[in-house]
């Protein structure tokens, strides 16, 4: 579903992702995790086509981002982190919008809108102009907005910055069910315990480069550690020096 | 994890059956959607919510359109009578400099839309054409730039069309003549925009400064050469007909700006034979099919260019390394922390950040610059033109008025917001051991200081170049002091009194009923104080012009038009500006005691 093949991006002649190679299969839910300045953001954005690769290639469905992005970006929904939406647009025109821009039969799209609106709760006020939202409220509509052309890969760059514990139970529930049934997640955050919950693989990664790749389980074995706890081995595994994988 | 899929079947997955990449015409279509939806609800919004806004707007425009279809008719009807052949060389001149106005202003709005927006990125992440979210994109900048040559040159040809007695078909052919016109020089931003992000990287700030640079330079010759070098003076006919032959530069077959010419002049034409206006209106035709086609043609080449470059030149500016700042601390923000006593720290220090702030925004100063420095070329040349005294003074204060009227704009778009601005990071503030009152003078120094310099250097200017006399010059200056002072308490205490705190756009915050009441307000100042101080001098001139040489009026006419009338109005303009700046301070300054943000 997801394929980073010996993925170079440098930022004038400083890298920032460094011969990343990297494959999701799908149904899995992927989780990126690193400090600041890692490299998860250009990642990212190289994943869902708004940054090309200084060499090497991406592939969503086979597709290649930097030559067939539009074919990529239809099998492809994408939660950033700061959610973008036009103030001017209630909430329901905004999934009209994306339901149109995915090609969607009329009565396919009124389905879809129907159900993503009763998914996330908003039908309390998908009718108000988008300019009115608090940012839970704009980030539970770019949600829906992701997962209503039922992508077979979801992108979340810090999923639940703004959400509250409900919405979170909420986002939480659909990614384990959807997951279930197919689809692949590619998920950035810095929150550990989400990943420790969710994530079926988790990749970590300094200055760059990947230095960790495997499940949690996995992770403890590799750091051959006392604790079990993940934030100690995340902390252990990003302040080592360079070998330390 | 595999298997199965949710959508309840295996395979290649859902897109087979609920989406699919959609054709040119049918991408094109959602974009008009989007538009069409998003105008609709933004013209709701202003008629349910600003309607004072929308109301003024609507009211200046008209304002604005009739006095300058009153002037061009005035000017083509004096222009019909001795002159009809310079109006194809003024036709050609207006154009053209408007066309190279258009290129720059649209690649720079293309600029901000294409690359710097947030919606670029929400587009660029969904299936559709890059030459798509250009077209869609192209709309908006057009439109922004050229709804300025709509009202500019509309009242001009309806003008010269009804001076003229031209034939129905002129005024029906206005709109796609200018319309057609505009996309020409609109898509040529457009071109150089994309390809000089594509092609020139980090150098394409470089080239456009060289770019600049060149077309200042050359305005500036031609400014010079036709106004600053003539031996013959303004006004005279030598002068006119030196001006008129170095106007003919513009009259080029290959612009655009000579076909928009050439076809409305035919169209124009009224002939009372049938034949003769069938054969304008036809040549007129023609010359719009030049325009139509040129355009579509340029359409053709710059989608040709998004498709093949908007991707790659999005990614190559998102993948640009920030430039790092030097350390160093400039100069005027050391002098300012140092100089004063330690009690009026923190209001240097607010002021400082307020000042690095101005620096560091390029939409700030550009626009200072520019506004100003096209009011300062301006003035620079009323030498040429020999007016009277009369007519010096009145010139003079019109000058006042209008650096008032700038200097309001920008108090309104940039001061007005600070304190809303300040609101969504009042917890910086609020957390540092200053009064709040002290947050809010800043601001007033701020803009006042920053005002007072450059609007009375150029009053000074104004008056150097007219020949004003010294005492006049002073009365200028005091009321400058003054309006500096009024408009920026105004724009501050407004500001404070009524803050948008979840709002992070200044324009937005400035477009708001505050920011338009803080306008309105402003202009009512600033001609109340032009009016008070004119008042004295122009009776003055006034009496002595139907007083046939006769002794100096006595009484309260007398009085009025002395030293003593002079005196009167500027404590009355002080008086003026004391309310202006302290009513409106005092009553930000308790609202701000009092703002829970």
């Amino acid at each position: 579903m997801i394929e980073f093949d010996h993925v170079t991006r440098t930022y004038g002649p400083k890298p920032a992702v460094t011969d990343l190679s990297l494959s999701i299969p799908r149904g899995e839910l992927f989780a990126l995790l690193g400090p600041n300045g890692a490299g998860k953001t250009t990642t990212i954005k190289m994943l869902v086509g708004l940054l090309r690769p200084s060499r090497g290639a991406v592939r969503i469905c086979g597709y290649d981002l930097t030559k067939e992005a539009r074919s990529a970006h239809l099998h492809t929904g994408y939660v950033p982190d700061e959610p973008t939406l036009y103030d001017k647009l209630t909430g329901r025109e905004f999934l009209w919008f994306i339901a149109d821009m995915f090609g969607m039969p009329r009565h396919m799209a009124t389905q879809k809108i129907g159900r993503e609106i009763e998914h996330f709760e908003l039908a309390e006020f998908c009718d108000d102009l988008t300019e009115s939202y608090s940012l839970g409220m704009k980030q539970r509509l770019v949600f829906a907005a992701a997962l209503l052309h039922d992508p077979d890969v979801l992108v979340l760059d810090e999923p639940m910055v703004g959400l509250d514990p409900r919405s979170v139970r909420i986002v939480k529930d659909l990614l384990r069910t959807r997951t279930q049934e197919g689809m692949t997640v590619f998920m950035s955050t810095h929150t550990l315990a989400m990943a420790e919950e969710m994530a079926d693989r988790v990749g970590i990664m300094v200055r760059g480069q990947l230095r960790f790749l495997g499940t949690i389980a996995e992770l403890r074995d590799h750091m051959a550690l006392e604790t079990t706890n993940l934030e100690n081995l995340y902390l252990e595994l990003t302040t080592a020096g360079p070998d330390a994988s | 994890m595999t298997g199965t899929s949710w959508w309840g079947r295996s395979g290649r997955g859902p897109q087979s059956e609920s989406c699919r990449l959609l054709s040119v015409d049918a991408e094109s279509r959602v974009f008009s959607r989007l538009r069409g939806t998003i105008a609709w609800e933004t013209l709701r919004s202003m008629l349910s919510g600003a309607r004072l806004r929308l109301a003024l707007v609507v009211l200046l425009s008209a304002v604005f359109w009739g006095s300058l279809y009153a002037l061009f008719y005035e000017g083509f009807s004096f222009l019909e009578s001795i002159h009809a052949e310079v109006i194809s060389l003024l036709f050609n001149a207006f154009f053209s400099s408007l066309m190279i106005m258009l290129v720059f202003s649209t690649a720079i709005l293309l600029y901000g839309n294409m690359y710097c927006s947030t919606e670029a990125k929400l587009l660029l992440t969904l299936p559709a054409r890059a030459e798509n979210i250009f077209a869609h994109k192209f709309h908006e900048a057009m439109w922004f730039s050229s709804w300025g040559f709509i009202l500019l040159g509309s009242p001009m040809l309806v003008a010269y069309g009804v001076v003229r007695g031209s034939p129905w078909t002129y005024y029906l052919l206005l709109l796609p003549f200018m319309v057609s016109f505009v996309v020409i020089p609109a898509t040529l931003g457009a071109i150089c925009c994309m390809a000089a992000v594509a092609w020139l990287g980090s150098l394409r700030m470089h080239a456009l400064a060289i770019l600049g640079v060149v077309v200042c330079a050359g305005a500036a010759w031609l400014g010079w050469s036709m106004f600053g070098s003539s031996p013959a003076g303004g006004g005279t006919t030598e002068w006119f007909e030196q001006v008129l032959a170095r106007l003919s530069i513009a009259e080029q077959k290959f612009l655009p700006s000579w076909w928009l010419s050439s076809g409305l002049l035919d169209a124009a034409q009224n002939s009372t034979r049938p034949e003769t206006r069938f054969a304008s209106l036809l040549e007129s035709v023609k010359f719009l099919a030049v325009l139509v086609s040129n355009g579509m043609l340029l359409q053709l080449l710059a989608r040709w260019l998004a498709r093949s470059c908007y991707r790659q030149g999005f990614s190559q500016l998102v993948g640009e390394m920030p430039a790092r700042r030097q350390r160093r601390i400039a100069w005027t923000d050391e002098f300012l922390s140092a100089a004063g006593t330690a009690r009026g720290r923190p209001l240097r220090l607010l002021l400082v950040k307020d000042l690095r702030l101005f620096r560091r925004d390029i939409a700030q100063w550009s626009q200072f610059v520019i506004f100003f420095g096209l009011l300062g070329l301006y003035f620079f040349n009323l030498r040429v033109f020999n007016y009277n005294v009369a007519y010096a003074s009145m010139i003079s204060f019109l000058n006042l008025a209008v650096a008032g009227l700038i200097l309001s704009t920008f108090t309104t778009r940039f001061v007005y917001p600070m304190i809303s601005l300040e609101g969504r990071r009042f917890w910086i503030l609020g957390l540092l051991p200053v009064h709040r009152d002290q947050i809010l003078w800043s601001k007033f120094l701020f803009s006042f200081f920053g005002g007072l310099l450059p609007c009375c250097a150029l009053l000074y200017l104004s008056d150097s170049m007219l020949g004003i006399s010294h005492s006049l010059i002073w009365v200028h200056e005091i009321c400058c002091v003054v309006l500096c002072m009024g408009l920026s308490g105004i724009a501050v205490g407004l500001g404070a009194r009524m803050p948008d705190l979840r709002e992070s756009s200044p324009a937005k915050i400035a477009a708001g009923f505050g920011g338009t009441l803080c306008l309105v307000l402003s202009s009512l100042f600033i001609m109340a104080v032009v009016v008070i101080a004119a008042t004295p001098t122009h009776l003055a001139m006034a009496t002595r012009a139907f007083g046939g040489g006769g002794p100096p009026p006595t009484g309260i006419l007398g009085w009025a038009s002395g030293p003593q009338g002079t005196a009167a109005s500027l404590l009355l303009v002080g008086f003026l500006g004391v309310i202006a700046t302290f009513l409106p301070l005092e009553l930000g300054l308790r609202a701000f005691r009092r703002l829970e943000p």
